[in-house]
Parts: structure tokens; sequence; C-alpha cells
């Protein structure tokens, strides 16, 4: 049988592989746009049996608002304030990512079956999404030079963790006063790294982070 | 009444961003002791949280909330004076990030719910960003760089650890708020194993917050680059909080019959932070540098003694305490050489005792203190984690503990001695010291030195009420 679920998690897989492959900022980022507003949609669809509350819609507002509106409305500025919008080097190659992306996949899946958890389908589905987008984003975050391209890869990370956390811990999801603090601290963290991002490519012209090696030992 | 040790600095923080950069300073001032005093009101417990759900009152989150107050007094009382001197074009939004910086602290010492305490610890990171990068130098802004998203990288891996916890708890189909308070009321029926992967997500996730090696990559840089102020606030208190955060899951940890899992693994992160501390310390040409990699080396101490237990477990705390005193007055110390040199290397320094006579006899005294020498607090409690660990029946643990502090000490008193006695060639230096820039340093050693002549009571009985619930205790 197939729950609606399945749909929006083989749309977060789908954005996920192409995020592995594109090589331009800018898709990178409306990529994210539509995996944030996804990612924000699951609870609403999998959290029926508690009926669909005033609240609950009022929070998946807001989570539409922060992480397919504003968060990725401020990336496309610092995205547009850099002259090279291309990743250029990277580390890792894109269709080594790609591979590494599908073979995630496959463990996630391993993974998930090998914890013998008693829930229901849907759910594990979740915890196989969550744990390839967390691995996914930690691929980004290591294999790509562009200091931009690294806050997504946090992005995603981040994603991937809201959906295990959906998966795992429900009592959370009830919570709101705490689910808005962490969604400040996601939203201020993407601030303060967009404001340092900025004076990277003010002060170095490029956002290449191979540029910043001056401190070691 | 407790909320208000960080309701009343965020307000204030906020507002000292658009007021003239004078008034910043004493707002800067007055808060702080504004903050001791409600510390002080809750640390004598005469006054209570307002909502217990997400905030409470316990022994060692008061004692990490009484070191942050102490330092914060000191160290803003450096900062007016220091302000004085360097020319900072953003000063209103250094000293606002300051007291941001101080609630997320504060927060953290006292947050009880499991996700406010991951929410107030990633605040402390992003609100201690724009303190590295305020000068925007090509160094400054890597430093930001790396703090902010290493930290970020690693407390997004302390919330999967969260989570597990949480659902260690809904495995066992037991249904209580997710706080550290009421989930040690019930911990014997969590889920053992995911209690265990929680614990490992918790401490890489704020260990990296912590300095401990292999996560401690961003430290050096970040309490390098930034002013002095706020490195000795970074190494003093933020290190402290991290610790708390490692803390309260030991504890759960302990309360769930798996705190020997728990001890071992801290016993292992705290001895490789020890051995790369003393690594790196070697062979360090910034002075900065290397007080961050003894920062290091004293939080794997701290660690290794929370592991170890029993007599330790006391020592470990007793090191809390002298090292943030300790610490933070070097890193002031720091502040002044660097105003009178005007560099971080160590080669072109020296001569501190004729050149800066107040702040080298200061910074000799500090580094005597950091090394373990009596009469200063460290040496005592080095000696009880030692002796803590013997009785134990630690022998491996405790000969790789001897070795890294005798590798640290041989490696930082070659440098120290260098910057205090060697020659300099050219007698001149840009700005002099002051004696207001020098007493806050000092006042912090004498408070380390008079704390081991008398350690008052109710700090005593802190202590022990911290470390009951992990076995520790004073009579071994």
């Amino acid at each position: 049988m197939i729950h609606i679920s399945d749909i929006f998690l083989a749309l977060i897989l789908l954005s996920v592989l192409l995020s592995l492959r594109s090589n331009r900022l800018m898709a990178l980022v409306k990529l994210m746009a539509f995996q944030g507003i996804v990612v924000s949609a699951v609870p609403l669809i999998l959290d029926t049996a508690h009926g669909i509350t005033f609240k609950l819609i009022m929070f998946f507002l807001l989570l539409v608002f922060v992480k397919g509106i504003l968060i990725p409305g401020m990336m496309s500025v610092a995205v547009n304030k850099v002259v090279v919008s291309t990743e250029i080097e990277p580390i890792i190659g894109y269709h080594a990512s790609l591979f590494a992306g599908l073979i995630l996949i496959i463990f996630s899946v391993y993974i998930t079956n090998h914890l013998h958890l008693a829930m229901a389908v849907q759910y594990k589905m979740l915890l196989v999404t969550g744990i390839t987008t967390m691995g996914a984003g930690l691929i980004l975050l290591m294999a790509r030079r562009k200091a931009i391209t690294q806050v997504i890869g946090y992005l995603m990370m981040e994603n991937g963790i809201y959906l295990i956390g959906t998966a795992l811990a429900k009592e959370v999801h009830t919570q709101y006063v705490v689910e808005f603090a962490v969604l400040l601290d996601l939203l201020v963290a993407v601030l303060v790294m967009g404001i340092v991002l900025n004076d990277i490519n003010h002060t170095f012209d490029d956002v290449d982070t191979a540029l910043l090696g001056q401190l070691k030992d | 009444m407790l909320q208000f040790v960080f309701f009343i600095p965020l307000i204030v923080g906020i507002a000292v961003f658009f007021l003239p950069a004078k008034t910043g300073r004493l707002a800067l001032f007055s808060t702080a002791v504004i903050h001791a005093l409600f510390t002080a009101l809750e640390w004598f417990k005469l006054s209570g949280p307002l909502h217990t759900k997400y905030f409470t009152n316990t022994p060692d989150g008061m004692l990490v909330l009484a070191i942050l107050s102490f330092l914060f007094l000191f160290i803003s009382l450096y900062t007016v004076f220091y302000m004085g001197e360097v020319e900072m074009s953003k000063e209103p939004i250094f000293n606002g990030s300051m007291l941001l910086f101080l609630s997320a602290m504060s927060m953290v010492a006292i947050a009880d719910h499991i996700i406010m305490l991951w929410v107030a610890v990633e605040a402390t990171t992003l609100m201690s960003a724009p303190l590295i990068f305020v000068h925007r130098s090509k160094e400054s802004l890597e430093a930001t760089w790396k703090y902010v998203l290493i930290c970020s990288v690693g407390i997004a891996l302390a919330l999967l650890g969260c989570f597990f916890v949480i659902f260690s708890m809904e495995m066992s189909n037991i249904q209580v708020p997710i706080s550290f308070t009421s989930l040690t009321t019930v911990a014997s029926q969590l889920n053992p194993v995911w209690l265990k992967a929680g614990f490992i997500f918790f401490v890489i996730g704020f260990g990296t917050k912590m300095g401990l090696a292999p996560m401690h990559t961003w430290l050096p840089d970040a309490h390098s680059e930034a002013p002095s102020p706020a490195s000795a606030l970074l190494s003093g208190a933020l290190l402290n909080c991290a610790f708390l955060a490692v803390y309260r899951c030991h504890q759960l940890m302990f309360a769930a019959g798996l705190g020997e899992y728990s001890s071992n693994v801290l016993i292992a992160f705290g001895l490789a932070s020890m051995l790369v501390s003393a690594v790196f310390i070697l062979n360090q040409t910034d002075y900065k540098r290397m007080l961050a990699y003894s920062s290091i080396e004293n939080m794997g101490i701290i660690a290794v003694g929370i592991g170890i237990g029993g007599l330790a477990a006391f020592g470990a705390l007793l090191h809390m305490i002298h090292h943030s005193l300790v610490k933070s007055s070097l890193f002031l110390s720091t502040g002044n050489i660097l105003l009178a040199y005007g560099t971080k290397v160590i080669d072109k320094t020296g001569g501190m005792l004729q050149l800066i006579p107040k702040t080298g006899v200061t910074f000799f005294a500090g580094f005597a203190g950091i090394s373990g020498f009596p009469p200063f607090g460290l040496f005592v409690s080095e000696l009880l984690i030692i002796l803590g660990a013997i009785k134990a029946g630690r022998y491996v643990a405790i000969s790789i503990f001897i070795f890294s502090l005798i590798l640290i000490f041989a490696g930082a008193s070659r440098l120290v001695m260098q910057m205090v006695f060697n020659e300099r060639e050219n007698n001149e230096i840009l700005i002099p010291e002051k004696w207001t820039r020098t007493l806050p340093s000092i006042l912090l050693l004498l408070t380390s030195l008079a704390l081991v002549i008398w350690l008052p009571d109710s700090i005593y009985q802190t202590i022990q009420n911290s470390i009951s619930s992990i076995g520790g205790t004073v009579n071994g």
C-alpha cells in the first residue's frame, strides 16, 4: 500500500540527489527552498492520528515561511553578490557524489532494517529519508569548496535531523515553544553565516574556502 | 526570578546595539553587577524558577552560573578600560554581543528541558561569533567561519543525540516531561541501547563545543583571533557550559546504571585531548594559541576526572573553578601584552619584566597557576584527580595523564620564560600598561588563591551535591 507520505519522501530524496549533482549555486538554493517546504509538510501528513489542529497548521505555515522563503531568500541575496557562482573544483566530483548518495540510500535502508524498530512502515521510510538527507548534507559540507555550498550542506543536514526527530521523538512535535526555539536558532545561524559569508566575499573577492587556510599549526 | 539571569542581559544586550559606545560600556558593567546580584539570589536559594517546565536550579548548573557571573564581572570591568585604548569601529556590536553571549550562557546553566539545553548551547555559538570577527581581518574571518560551521555541525549532531534519548523513553512507553530532572527519576526504565547511542552523540556534539580532541580544531583559531576579553570569556565560561551539557547526560547515564560506559567514554576523550594539546603546545609560536591549547588540555583533565569519579570527580569540579579563574586572568593579561607589543608572535615579545612589569608578574604567576604549582588551586585539584585515579585502580589512564602534564609544562614553560625574562632588542612598547587593566587579572588570581586557603562551606556543599549523583565524594 502506498501511503501519501511516500510521495513526499520520494520528493525529498529527489531533491537530495539533485543537489549532489548540481554545480550552480542558484540551483542549489532553489532546491533547498523546495526541500524546506516538503520537509515542513511531513509532520502535517504523518500526524493525522491527533487530527489536524489549528496550532499544527499555524506552525506548518511558520516553518514554510522560514525554511521555504526566508532562509532561501537570504541565501539568494548572498549568491547574487558572488562573482563566480558555480562550484569549480569540488573536492569530490559530481558523479562520485551522486554515486555516494545512492550508496547512502542503501546504507540507510540497511541501518533502519537492522534496528528492528516496532513502528509503522511509513515512519521507517521517514527514518531512511532522514538518514540519507543528513548524510548527503555531510557530503556537501566536506566535498565542496564554496562557503555557500557548505551552508546549504548544513541546512540539508539539519533537515535530515528534523526528519529523524519526526520519526523518533514524536513528543517534541507537540511542544511548540521548543520547536519554535529550535527554528529561531536555525534562522539566526543562517543569518550569522550569511554575514560572515558576505564579509569573506568582500575581503577575498570570492567565497572559496580554500582561501581560508592561514591559521594552522 | 531564575529566568532573569538571561532575560536582563538579553534585553540590555539588544539595546546596547543601538546606544552610543560610551553608554554601552556603562551598560555592560552595570548589567554584570545586576547579573551577579541575581546569581547570588539563586545561589542562596532566595528565589526559585518561574516555570519549572524548561528551567531549574541544579547544584552543577548553579556552580557554572556562579563562575560565569563572577568572571563576567571582572571581564566587563577590563573591557571598559580596554575599549578606551583600542580603536574598534563596531564597538556597540562588540558590547552588545558580550551581553547576548552572557545571556545564552546563563540559559545553558539553568536549562532543564533537553531541547532547551540544546537551543541554549547553539545560541552561545551564534552570539559569540560576532565577538571573534569584530576586527574583520582575514584571519579572524577564517576563525569565525570555522567556529560557526564546525560548532553548528557538531551541535546539530547533539540534537540527534537528544532525539535518541527521547526515543529511549518512548520505546519503553513512558510518558514524562523530557527534562533531565524527570528523566532521571525514570532512568532505570529507559532503553539502554538508545540511551548509549544518545550519550555518544551528546559527547561528540557538545564535546566539539567543549574542545575535546579530535573535534577541537576550531578552538585555537577562535581563541587566538578574538579580542582578549572575548577570549577570556570563551575559555573561562563557554567551555564550562559545554561541559555542563555533557555532564547532565553523564548523570542521566549513571541514574540508568550505565555509568561505567559513559565514564570510559569521557576518560578516552579526555586523555586524547590532553595528548593532542601536549603535542601542539611544544612548538607553538603564538602565545594566545598556546593558551588555547592549554584550555583543551584542562577540559581534558576535567573530563578524565569526572570519568574516574569518586575523589577525582570532586577534583574535576574544583579544577573547573580554578581553571576558569586562572585562565581568564591569563587571557586578560594577553590583552595587555598585545596592546604593548602589537603582535601575537612569541619571538617578537620578551623582557616583560622590564617593559610591562605588572602584566609580566601577573602573567608569570598565572602560568605557574595553570601548570599546577602550589599555592594555586590547580595543584590541589590535579592532586585530587591523581589520588582518585590511584584509588580507583586506573593506572594506565593516570600514567598518560601525568605524562601529558609533564610534556605540556615542559613545552609551555620554555615559551613563557622567553616572553617574560628574555632580553628584547628594542625597548619600545606601543601602549604602556595601566593599573586599571592589570587589576582585574590580579583579582582573579587572588580569588583562586583565596579559594585554596579557605573554600567557603556553601561552595563545598554545592560541589558535593553536584557529584553525589555520579557517586563522587570527597571522602574517597
